[in-house]
């Protein structure tokens, strides 16, 4: 039969399943510091002891937000440095597209493809360089920067025509890398909306 | 307000020597007299927090007689932060304490 300690981990595992490894270790280390707690306690061995202890120890709900919060620091900050990454590698490939596209296919000038891979890559940037001052937490600034990089990659290659052309190995290899970012930055933002979802909701269950 | 200071507070907890969770939260309420009785599983998310941040470390150990637990030590990066820390509240409490005190404006 369960007591108060397991019926309090169980939850405590439940909130933070977030984190599975994390959920795992903190459920070990919290029943450990629970027992101690209702062992020192008068009334030990007693499930009142058991429930003075869970007491003191506080709302699981409340302490699985505090973590909450902070996986949402850490993802936040996986997610800015991968973007600017990938801001940075599409420059690269952007240049090398333009350099390649001059000497030999260039695109004719009433094509919209150019356009948008230009424009959308400097609206990614803006965005993402005013977001990174003032909204470092908004997943709608990292949307609008993922779309704008997805779009300006999307364009570029449909632009230079990359994969039926003949595009030398740089060229390919550069784009292989802004499509292999783009995949991880969307992990990126994706983990930080279920994140911010889950923290949210942790911090309106407990109010 | 404690809040804000609670992982300088762990630090210092930490200073004496390693430590597991409850004998963490007990050293706490031992040198605050029991002014610092906070819900005793706040200190999780700050130890959490502080092990990332590289100012702590743990490891699980099991006790010839006992439960296995996880202990955690403060690192040399912790040791330098926790005295960064003390010069900082040293000069913040002192603002305070001035100006507490009143006088000419």
């Amino acid at each position: 039969m369960s007591g108060p300690i397991d019926d309090y981990v169980a939850t405590l595992h439940r909130e933070l399943d977030f984190d599975p490894a994390l959920a795992r270790r903190l459920a070990s280390e919290v029943e450990d510091h629970l027992r101690d707690a209702a062992e020192a306690d008068p009334a030990w061995p007693s499930p009142e002891a058991e429930r003075r202890a869970v007491e003191r120890f506080g709302l699981s709900r409340e302490i699985a937000a505090q973590f909450a919060v902070d996986a949402v620091d850490r993802q936040a900050r996986r997610t800015w440095v991968t973007l600017a990454v990938t801001v940075v590698v599409t420059f690269v490939a952007m240049r090398l597209r333009v350099i390649w596209l001059d000497d030999d296919v260039l695109a004719p000038l009433t094509n919209i493809a150019p356009l948008i891979d230009r424009y959308a890559f400097i609206a990614a940037l803006t965005v993402g360089v005013i977001a990174w001052f003032a909204f470092r937490r908004s997943l709608a600034a990292l949307a609008i920067c993922l779309g704008g990089l997805v779009a300006s990659i999307g364009a570029g290659i449909v632009r230079a025509d990359l994969f039926a052309s003949g595009a030398p190995v740089h060229v390919l290899l550069s784009a292989a890398g802004e499509i292999a970012l783009i995949g991880v930055l969307s992990f990126h933002v994706i983990g930080l909306g279920r994140r911010l979802r889950h923290t949210a909701l942790l911090r309106r269950v407990g109010q | 307000m404690l809040k804000g200071h609670l992982d300088a507070i762990v630090l210092a907890a930490l200073e004496a020597g390693p430590a597991h969770g409850y004998a963490i939260i007990e050293a706490i309420k031992r040198r605050s007299a029991g002014t610092f009785d906070l819900p005793e599983g706040t200190v999780y998310p700050a130890l959490h927090r502080l092990e990332q941040a590289g100012l702590l470390s743990s490891a699980w150990t099991t006790p010839p007689n006992g439960r296995r637990r996880r202990v955690y030590s403060i690192t040399k990066a912790g040791s330098a932060a926790l005295t960064e820390r003390r010069k900082a509240w040293g000069r913040f409490s002192l603002a305070v304490d001035t100006a507490l005190e009143g006088g000419r404006p």
